[in-house]
C-alpha cells in the first residue's frame, strides 16, 4: 500500500474516533434537550385564570380580590357563549323530531368540549371530579381544547386501500344557521378574554401535593418519596460497605475465601435490576416479613443491596488509592492497625469514598425495577417520617412510568410527566456533578 | 490480627507512659478485641457477599415449583405465552426471541460505537479534550433508566412512526457514503499496485470513479427502498434497540478505554519505532493485546442490555411473538425482563400458581446468564493484565 493511502487511512480512522465521540456527545443533546425544554414547562407555563382559581380555593394562595375581580370579568366574557346555548336550546325545542335527535347529540359533544375548555357552566351543578370543576389551567392546553370545540372528529373508511382516515370537520357547519353559529368565531376572539392568560413561575409544582391523580397540584410525594428511598438505601449501604471495603484492602488475608466472596460481589454488581425487586419481594416481604406488603423500608433494603457492590468498589479504590508511605507512618509511630484505618486511612481516602456514594446515591434515586414490587404505588399522600416502616410510597421514577403508560388520561397530562422527568434528571446529575468536582479536589490534592 | 500487631497498638493507647511493655493480660486481652474485632469485620463482609448466594437460593426456590409443575419443554420451546387463559400455556419462546433481539440490537450499536470512541479517548485525543468527554460518558451512565424509557416513548416512538422511513434513509447515507468513499479510495489504491508507474494515476482516477459511481448508485438504491418503509408502531424492537444501545455505551467504553491503557507505552512505541501509522498500531498491536479486556466490555454492555427493564417495558410494544422474518426490527417484542416486570401485577394474588412461579423462572434465566457473563468478563480482564504483564 502507498504511503499515501497509509495516511488517508490514519486520517480517516481519527476521523471515525472523532466522530463517534460527536455521535455520543450528540445523543446525550438530543436526550436531555426535550427533557429540558418541556420539563421546565411545567415550572415556567402560561396559567389562565382558571389556574389561580384553583390555588385561591386549594390553597389560599395570590390576592383574593383580584383573583376575584378576574373571575367576574372571565365570566362576563362567557356570558355570550352560554346565553347563545340558551337560545339554541329553545330553537331546538320546536325543531322536528329527527333534526332535533341529531342536533341534541351535536349540543351534548359541543357542551362537553366546552366544558373541558372553560369548567362547568354557571347554575350547573358542582361535579364530582376535580377536573371537571376546573377549566383549562394551562394556556398551551386550553389551545388543544379550543380544537376539540372547533372541529369534530370524524373517521373516513370511503378508500378502503388506506384504511381510515381521520377527518377534522368544522362544528360551525353542523350549527350553520342556528343561534350557535356566531359560537364560534366569538369563541377563537374572544379565547383570552374568558381565559386571561398570564405568565406564571408554579414553583410550588414542588411542594405541592397532586389533585385527582396528577391533573392538577405538584408532585411532593414523590420528591418525598424518592428522598427516603435514597436515604434509606443509603443507610443500609454505607454502612455495610464501607465495613467491606475496608476488610477486603486492610485485613483480608489472600486466600480462596477471600477471593471467592469478592467473585460474590462482582457478580452481585451484574444482577439485573429486576431481579433484585422479585428477590426483595421473595425474602424480605414474603420469607422475613420485614412488613406486611410494599414498604419504604423494604424498597430501601432491596435498593441497598443493588447499590452494594459499587459503594464497595468505589471504597476500595479510594482506600487503596492513599499512598503507602501514609500508613507505614501510622503503623511506625506505634498506631494499632485499626486505629491507622481509622486516623489515618480513611480521612485521607473520605473524597473518594465519598464521590463512589454520591454516584450510588444517584443510582438508587433513579431506579425503578427494583422498588415496583418492594416500596412503590403509583398515588399517596406524602408520608411521615415514622409511617416508612410500614407503608409504601410514590416515587419519582416509578410514576414516570406510571402516568407516561398506565395512565386514564395520559396525553393530558404531558406537562406533569416532563416535570418528573427533568426534576429525577435534575437530581441525578447534580449528585453527579458533586462527585466530579469531589474528584477533581482529590486528583488536585494527590497531585500536590 | 496479629501479636506484633497488638502490642504496637498496646504502646500506643499508654497515654501515661508508666511502662512501655505490656503484662501478659493486656496482651491476651488486646490479641481477643482485635480478634474479635476482625472477625465482626469478616462477618460483615461476608454477609453483604453472601447476599447474592441468597439471592440465588430465593429465586431458585420459587422458580423450581414451575418446572415441577410444568417441566421444561414448554418453557423453553414454544411460543404460546396465554399464562391467564383456562388452560395457561407458558410457551416462552418469543420472550427469549425477543430478549435476544433486542440485545444484538444493543450491541450493533453499543459495541463499534463503544469501542471506537474508547481507541479514541486513549490514544486520539489530547489531554484537555479528554477532560470533557469524560463526563459526557458519566452524564450517560448517570440518566436513570426510566428517563431513557420515556424518551423512548413519548419523543421516539412517535417520531419513528411517522418519519421512520426518511429517518432510516438518512441514517443509511450517514453510515454508508463515508464507508462508501473511503473503500473506493482503498480498492483504487489497491487495485492499481501492479500498474506501471507512468500510467498509474489516470488508471487509478478511471477506477475510483466506476467504483464510485457504482457506490452511490447502490447507496442510492438502498436509501429509496429504506424510505418507502412505513413503520406501524412506533414502539418496536428498533427503537428498543437504539435506546439500549445508547444506555450500554458509558459501559462498553469505560471498561474498553481501561483495557486499552492497560497496554501500556511499551507496545505503542515499539510499533511506531517498525514505522507503524497511529491507526496500523491500534488495529494490529493494541486490540490484539486489549483483545480479552475489550471482550470483557463487550460483555458487560450485553449484560446492560439484557437486564435492562425500564426501557423494554415502556417501548418495546410488549408482544409475545416471534418477529417475521426473525431479524425483522420494525416489529414489536417483548423482553425476559418486561414480562416479569409487567405480570406480577397480576401474577401476585396468584402466588403458587404456575404464573407466580413462571417469571421466578425467567428470573433465574437471567440470573444464571448474567452469572456466566461476569465470570467470562472477569476471565478477560484477569488475561488482559496478565497477558502484557501488569
Amino acid at each position: 500500500m502507498r504511503l499515501e493511502t497509509r495516511k488517508l487511512l490514519d486520517r480517516s480512522f481519527t476521523a471515525s474516533g472523532v466522530m463517534a465521540i460527536v455521535l455520543m456527545t450528540a445523543a446525550l443533546v438530543i436526550l436531555l434537550a426535550p427533557m429540558f425544554i418541556r420539563g421546565s414547562g411545567a415550572i415556567f407555563f402560561t396559567a389562565t385564570v382558571e389556574h389561580r382559581r384553583l390555588m385561591m380555593e386549594k390553597f389560599e394562595r395570590g390576592n383574593r380580590p383580584t383573583i376575584e375581580a378576574e373571575i367576574a370579568s372571565a365570566r362576563s366574557a362567557r356570558e355570550p357563549v352560554y346565553q347563545m346555548m340558551a337560545e339554541f336550546e329553545k330553537q331546538v325545542e320546536v325543531m322536528p323530531a329527527t333534526e332535533r335527535r341529531k342536533m341534541t347529540t351535536q349540543l351534548k359533544e359541543l357542551k362537553k368540549a366546552l366544558r373541558a375548555l372553560l369548567g362547568p357552566a354557571p347554575g350547573e351543578t358542582r361535579p364530582m371530579l376535580m377536573r371537571d370543576q376546573f377549566g383549562q389551567t394551562r394556556w398551551d392546553r386550553a389551545q388543544v381544547k379550543l380544537g376539540r370545540v372547533m372541529f369534530r372528529e370524524e373517521w373516513d373508511y370511503s378508500h378502503p386501500e388506506r384504511g381510515s382516515v381521520k377527518v377534522m370537520k368544522p362544528r360551525v357547519d353542523d350549527f350553520a344557521g342556528t343561534a350557535l353559529a356566531p359560537l364560534f368565531p366569538y369563541l377563537t376572539a374572544h379565547l383570552d378574554k374568558m381565559l386571561l392568560p398570564a405568565k406564571t413561575v408554579y414553583w410550588q409544582f414542588l411542594t405541592d401535593e397532586s389533585f385527582d391523580s396528577h391533573f392538577f397540584g405538584g408532585i411532593w410525594p414523590e420528591l418525598l418519596g424518592t428522598f427516603y428511598l435514597t436515604i434509606g438505601a443509603m443507610l443500609f449501604a454505607i454502612p455495610m460497605g464501607l465495613i467491606a471495603a475496608i476488610y477486603l484492602t486492610e485485613y483480608a488475608p489472600e486466600n480462596t475465601f477471600v477471593s471467592f466472596l469478592r467473585t460474590c460481589i462482582s457478580t452481585l454488581a451484574g444482577v439485573p435490576s429486576i431481579v433484585f425487586g422479585l428477590f426483595g419481594l421473595a425474602f424480605f416481604i414474603n420469607t422475613l416479613g420485614v412488613s406486611q406488603s410494599k414498604s419504604v423500608l423494604v424498597g430501601s433494603m432491596t435498593l441497598a443491596l443493588m447499590i452494594l457492590p459499587t459503594v464497595i468498589r468505589a471504597s476500595e479504590e479510594a482506600i487503596l488509592a492513599v499512598p503507602r508511605t501514609f500508613k507505614e507512618a501510622a503503623l511506625s509511630l506505634g498506631a494499632g492497625r485499626w486505629h491507622t484505618v481509622m486516623t489515618v486511612i480513611l480521612p485521607a481516602a473520605l473524597p473518594g469514598i465519598l464521590t463512589g456514594i454520591v454516584i450510588s446515591m444517584g443510582r438508587a434515586a433513579g431506579e425503578t425495577a427494583p422498588i415496583i414490587f418492594t416500596a412503590a404505588v403509583s398515588v399517596g399522600k406524602p408520608l411521615a417520617l415514622w409511617q416508612v416502616f410500614t407503608h409504601p410510597t410514590p416515587a419519582l421514577s416509578w410514576n414516570i412510568y406510571n402516568l407516561a403508560t398506565e395512565h386514564e388520561a395520559m396525553d393530558e397530562i404531558r406537562h406533569v410527566q416532563y416535570g418528573l422527568v427533568l426534576v429525577l434528571v435534575t437530581l441525578v446529575l447534580l449528585l453527579n456533578l458533586t462527585a466530579i468536582l469531589l474528584r477533581a479536589r482529590v486528583a488536585k490534592r494527590l497531585r500536590g | 490480627m496479629t501479636v506484633k500487631g497488638s502490642i504496637q497498638s498496646g504502646i500506643a493507647t499508654r497515654s501515661d507512659g508508666s511502662s512501655l511493655l505490656m503484662n501478659h493480660r493486656t496482651r491476651r486481652q488486646q490479641r481477643v478485641v482485635g480478634f474479635l474485632g476482625s472477625g465482626f469485620l469478616l462477618a460483615v463482609t461476608s454477609l453483604s457477599s453472601f447476599a447474592v448466594l441468597f439471592i440465588f437460593y430465593f429465586i431458585a426456590r420459587d422458580a423450581f415449583p414451575f418446572f415441577q409443575l410444568q417441566g421444561f419443554k414448554q418453557f423453553f420451546t414454544s411460543a404460546h405465552w396465554y399464562p391467564s387463559s383456562a388452560t395457561p400455556e407458558f410457551g416462552s419462546l418469543a420472550i427469549f426471541i425477543g430478549s435476544g433481539l433486542v440485545t444484538l440490537g444493543a450491541a450493533l450499536v453499543a459495541v463499534p460505537l463503544g469501542i471506537t470512541a474508547a481507541v479514541c479517548l486513549s490514544d486520539v485525543l489530547p489531554f484537555s479534550t479528554r477532560q470533557v468527554v469524560k463526563p459526557v460518558i458519566e452524564i450517560l451512565a448517570a440518566i436513570p433508566s426510566v428517563a431513557y424509557g420515556f424518551f423512548a416513548l413519548v419523543v421516539f416512538a412517535p417520531l419513528l412512526q411517522e418519519r421512520g422511513g426518511q429517518l432510516l434513509q438518512v441514517a443509511s447515507w450517514v453510515i454508508g457514503a463515508p464507508v462508501a468513499i473511503l473503500g473506493v479510495v482503498v480498492a483504487g489504491d489497491l487495485l492499481t499496485d501492479r500498474i506501471p508507474a507512468s500510467s498509474r494515476s489516470w488508471a487509478r482516477w478511471i477506477l475510483m470513479s466506476v467504483l464510485g459511481a457504482v457506490a452511490f448508485w447502490g447507496l442510492w438504491r438502498l436509501g429509496v427502498s429504506l424510505g418507502g418503509i412505513t413503520i406501524s408502531s412506533g414502539t418496536n424492537a428498533l427503537n428498543v434497540s437504539i435506546i439500549l444501545g445508547i444506555m450500554a455505551l458509558p459501559t462498553v467504553v469505560s471498561v474498553a478505554e481501561d483495557a486499552i491503557q492497560a497496554t501500556g507505552r511499551e507496545l505503542r512505541e515499539g510499533s511506531y519505532a517498525l514505522g507503524a501509522t497511529r491507526s496500523e498500531t491500534i488495529l494490529r498491536t493494541i486490540l490484539p493485546a486489549a483483545s480479552s479486556g475489550i471482550m470483557a466490555a463487550v460483555i458487560l454492555g450485553v449484560m446492560r442490555a439484557v437486564g435492562e427493564t425500564m426501557v423494554v417495558w415502556m417501548a418495546s410494544g410488549n408482544a409475545a411473538q416471534i418477529p417475521q422474518p426473525w431479524y425483522n426490527m420494525l416489529q414489536p417484542v417483548r423482553t425476559l425482563t418486561a414480562t416479569i416486570a409487567g405480570d406480577m401485577g397480576e401474577a401476585d394474588q396468584a402466588t403458587g400458581s404456575s404464573r407466580f412461579h413462571v417469571l421466578f423462572a425467567m428470573a433465574l434465566c437471567l440470573l444464571v446468564f448474567s452469572f456466566v457473563c461476569n465470570l467470562v468478563s472477569e476471565w478477560g480482564v484477569r488475561r488482559t493484565r496478565r497477558k502484557v504483564g501488569r
